[in-house]
């Protein structure tokens, strides 16, 4: 196997960036997604929750599609971005970090969700007598706690970002060096005579890079599980 | 705890700054839309571009339709070259190339193509028996219905009568590259694509070549768009129309516009 | 000290509570189900009554009416849980200090080093929660609440999970706990044992309401009023001084006021104040002295009450000295021997009845 190419490698590291960004920009609102789907109820619980799990059960090309209607150039919450911020998303890297924290999302909020859940309620109980503020309870119990579970959420969201294809080649287009994210460029190299090779070279990373995150995940949450758990119970 | 919480702080910062701190202008030069039918010849004239001006060229290949409708959507193109002049015209209408840089660049000849393999004869004249031919199999076309390639190849089949018998055999490609690929891999018996891209691929061999009388003239028009900001676009595409450029887009196959 | 009147439904379950008690030791003695735990959530903070007021060291933690509801890292209320409830995140030691870290400087009147020779906690310090006996967890959990500074300490039965041998360790240092740190403890539990040993007030549960408040003393003889199967634990209390110990017999002795008694031997110094719970079922009465027998307590007593119901078994309230003891006689004795108020009797008690440890 010859080194990677300085191309090769520019997608790369475009599609780690890309996916890394989408999630920790997701991460902190899938956590407070959770937790109010976990702890709270109030109307409209449901409609949160199937909302939620759209980009799981949707056509990625819908939420590309939706994407472009809402945040393109043109697009009510795009124009929005541009004028007053000079935030465009659209054709960028940044919209195809949108994109793939989208069609993550659903993974990470079910994941950190569950686990939030396992978390006993009584021991949030317990640290209010302690004279532990709600906030602090979330942050100095319910979150540790929960931990194994945004890890697992965090790292499916991620791989899950790293394949994103359908929704990205339709908010952010296919353009080399700025939204070509791996997926994009496999699909590229298909349709170039003779590209075969270099598809496979790819499609040989994408998945070194999927199973890496799943076994960095897999380690993860077993270290964190293991450190905490209490097998009284 | 509290070194927890300060080196999540610090993570977020890092993170925001690199997010929105590096991007907010386009870091290539120019931007170039083309149809996908020039990937190999215009790769090249780029990297000629870049190693005597020293600009940047990034080159977004697709079918014209599907960029055309993007530049449409706001994407960040400085130069656009479509395989007709339909969609040149369909930008032209909505104000958003600059009419005045617009010129026709290149000539193509459509093709009939088999995988390189196939012994198949066939010679293309009104009427000719080309769903014969297919037997079952599937004609890779681009989509007729919008990307260039597969409205000559529908117009071509409309005039020669052949089209009512063999449209729903046709495999229906997202751009002309991706109908190439069908046929160069064997999936699909027929094709047709651009004389450039049967070039191309050595997995394909030509079966005749359409009559020109058969179909609109294929001519590649170039426009800079009107949002471009970019000072290396107009050399760009000066440059594509210079005879360095022409010997080029020669050797790569295509009839360059006087 | 802790003034409560409340209303509260939880589900198909009603619960009026109104006593005032100001004590070492308050236990909420009832059943399970009784309300006593929804009682000390309430209290807590946990539980919110549909009306009502409660106030705790004179200052107010809910009144309905006044739209006052303190929330429960406001109330400085330490709760220490049935399965005490520990961060298995933590270890001891951040366990113990969780909510001592989140008062001032100058709210800490409790220290660390003393809650941790209290409970004994030093060996535990950096171990996990999870490597802890039920025991070792409980008093982590009992260190816990102490450290956060709480005005007033509440149990939810401590010893209820945990087996015999663990009772009596954690009974022993909640008895310290009561003597050497002036922090009221409010406990609930359906022990008798437990009430005979720790409490100083006693509140009744039954039903979802207060059936009955006083000193342990006298509810301890009037535990019918719980249900037919407390009224077997009934008896009484006595409080005595350690006298002597004889190490030939193993004997004890203990003097109250009213005479002597004989157990057997106990780990006390002499001088040290005991409180005995006596069961009414463990008093015999005699109207003479009867010889050769291997009973060592023969008390003179007068019978001052007898209540006559319609049950095989009847109490019978004696005085024994300055003491008072309850002795249950069969409804055939009381006939037999024409036991009635007036009559001098000798209380026999056999030494072996009394239970060292307390726990029954």
């Amino acid at each position: 196997m010859h080194a990677l190419s300085a191309d090769e490698i520019g997608i790369v590291e475009l599609s780690l960036r890309v996916a890394l960004v989408s999630v920790a920009f997701s991460l902190p609102v899938a956590v407070g997604v959770a937790y109010l789907l976990a702890r709270s109820r109030f109307p409209g619980k449901l409609l949160i929750d199937a909302v939620v799990h759209l980009p799981l059960v949707l056509p990625p090309v819908v939420v590309g599609f939706a994407l472009l209607l809402l945040f393109g150039r043109n697009g009510p919450i795009g124009r929005v971005l541009d004028q007053w911020f000079g935030v465009v998303l659209a054709f960028r890297w940044t919209g195809a970090a949108l994109a793939s924290a989208l069609m993550g999302f659903p993974l990470m909020v079910r994941a950190i969700r569950l686990s939030i859940e396992a978390v006993d309620r009584r021991l949030e109980v317990a640290a209010r007598t302690l004279g532990a503020s709600r906030a602090w309870v979330f942050a100095s119990v319910t979150l540790p706690l929960a931990l194994p579970g945004i890890i697992t959420g965090t790292l499916l969201s991620f791989a899950r970002g790293l394949g994103e294809f359908g929704a990205t080649i339709t908010f952010v287009s296919n353009i080399p060096g700025e939204t070509q994210t791996l997926p994009l460029a496999i699909y590229t190299y298909t349709q170039v005579p003779g590209g075969d090779p270099q598809a496979l070279r790819l499609s040989v990373i994408a998945v070194v890079l999927s199973l890496v995150s799943l076994a960095v995940s897999e380690w993860l949450t077993r270290r964190t599980a293991r450190a905490q758990s209490d097998d009284r119970r | 705890m509290k070194c927890r919480t300060l080196l999540v702080a610090r993570l977020v910062v890092v993170v925001t700054t690199l997010t929105f701190g590096c991007c907010t202008a386009f870091a290539a030069d120019v931007t170039v839309f083309g149809a996908a039918s020039l990937k190999e010849a215009l790769d090249a004239q780029a990297r000629q571009f870049e190693k005597d001006t020293g600009n940047r060229v990034v080159v977004s290949y697709g079918a014209s339709s599907t960029l055309a409708r993007q530049i449409e959507a706001g994407a960040p193109a400085d130069v656009f070259i479509s395989a007709d002049l339909d969609w040149m015209d369909y930008l032209e209408e909505r104000h958003l190339i600059r009419p005045q840089t617009r010129v026709d660049l290149l000539h193509n000849a459509l093709v009939l193509i088999a995988p390189a393999s196939s012994k198949a004869v066939l010679k293309i004249a009104p009427a000719f028996d080309l769903a014969g031919a297919l037997a079952g199999g599937k004609l890779a076309m681009a989509n007729p219905d919008s990307v260039p390639a597969g409205r000559y190849g529908q117009r071509a089949l409309e005039h020669l009568g052949v089209w009512q018998r063999v449209r729903q055999d046709v495999a229906r490609a997202e751009n002309v590259r991706a109908a190439l690929a069908l046929v160069s891999r064997g999936e699909a018996p027929f094709g047709i694509v651009y004389a450039t891209d049967a070039m191309a691929d050595h997995g394909v061999r030509i079966v005749d070549t359409f009559p020109t009388s058969s179909h609109p003239p294929i001519v590649y028009p170039a426009a800079l768009t009107a949002a471009s900001r970019s000072a290396a676009a107009k050399p760009l595409l000066d440059y594509l129309r210079s005879a360095a450029a022409r010997s080029v887009w020669e050797k790569y196959g295509f009839g360059v516009a006087p | 000290m802790i003034d409560v009147d409340i209303a509260l439904s939880r589900g198909a379950f009603h619960l009026v509570a109104t006593f005032a008690a100001d004590a070492r030791v308050v236990a909420l003695f009832g059943r399970s189900g009784s309300g006593k735990t929804t009682i000390i959530d309430a209290i807590a903070g946990i539980a919110k009554p549909s009306r009502g007021s409660i106030r705790v060291g004179g200052d107010v933690m809910f009144d309905a009416a006044a739209g006052i509801d303190v929330p429960p890292e406001r109330r400085r209320i330490g709760y220490v849980f049935q399965d005490a409830l520990l961060f298995p995140h933590l270890d001891v030691h951040a366990n113990l200090l969780y909510g001592q870290r989140l008062r001032s400087a100058d709210e800490r009147f409790i220290a660390e080093d003393r809650v941790v020779e209290l409970l004994g906690l030093g060996a535990l310090l950096h171990r996990r929660v999870r490597t802890l006996s039920g025991g070792e967890q409980q008093r982590v959990a009992i260190g816990r609440a102490l450290l956060a500074q709480p005005r007033v300490l509440l149990m939810d039965e401590p010893l209820a999970s945990l087996d015999v041998a663990r009772r009596v360790e954690i009974l022993d240092y909640v008895e310290r706990l009561r003597d050497e740190v002036r922090i009221p403890i409010v406990y609930v539990t359906h022990s008798v044992a437990e009430i005979a040993r720790l409490a100083d007030t006693v509140v009744v549960v039954s039903g979802g309401r207060c059936v009955a408040v006083g000193p342990a003393h006298d509810v301890i003889g009037r535990l019918d009023i719980v249900s037919p199967v407390d009224r077997h634990e009934a008896g009484s209390l006595v409080d005595t001084r350690v006298v002597s110990h004889d190490a030939e017999t193993q004997v004890t002795t203990l003097a109250f006021d009213g005479g002597v008694l004989h157990v057997p031997a106990i780990d006390a110094r002499v001088g040290q104040s005991l409180r005995a719970r006596i069961r009414s079922r463990d008093v015999s009465l005699a109207l003479q002295r009867p010889a050769g027998i291997s009973i060592l307590n023969m008390l003179p007593a007068r019978i001052v009450a007898v209540n006559a119901e319609r049950d095989p078994v009847v109490e019978v309230q004696l005085a024994v000295g300055g003491a008072r003891f309850t002795a249950a006689v069969t409804r055939r004795s009381l006939r037999d021997l024409d036991l009635h108020p007036g009559l001098e009797v000798l209380a026999l008690v056999k030494a072996v009845s009394f239970d060292p440890y307390g726990v029954d």
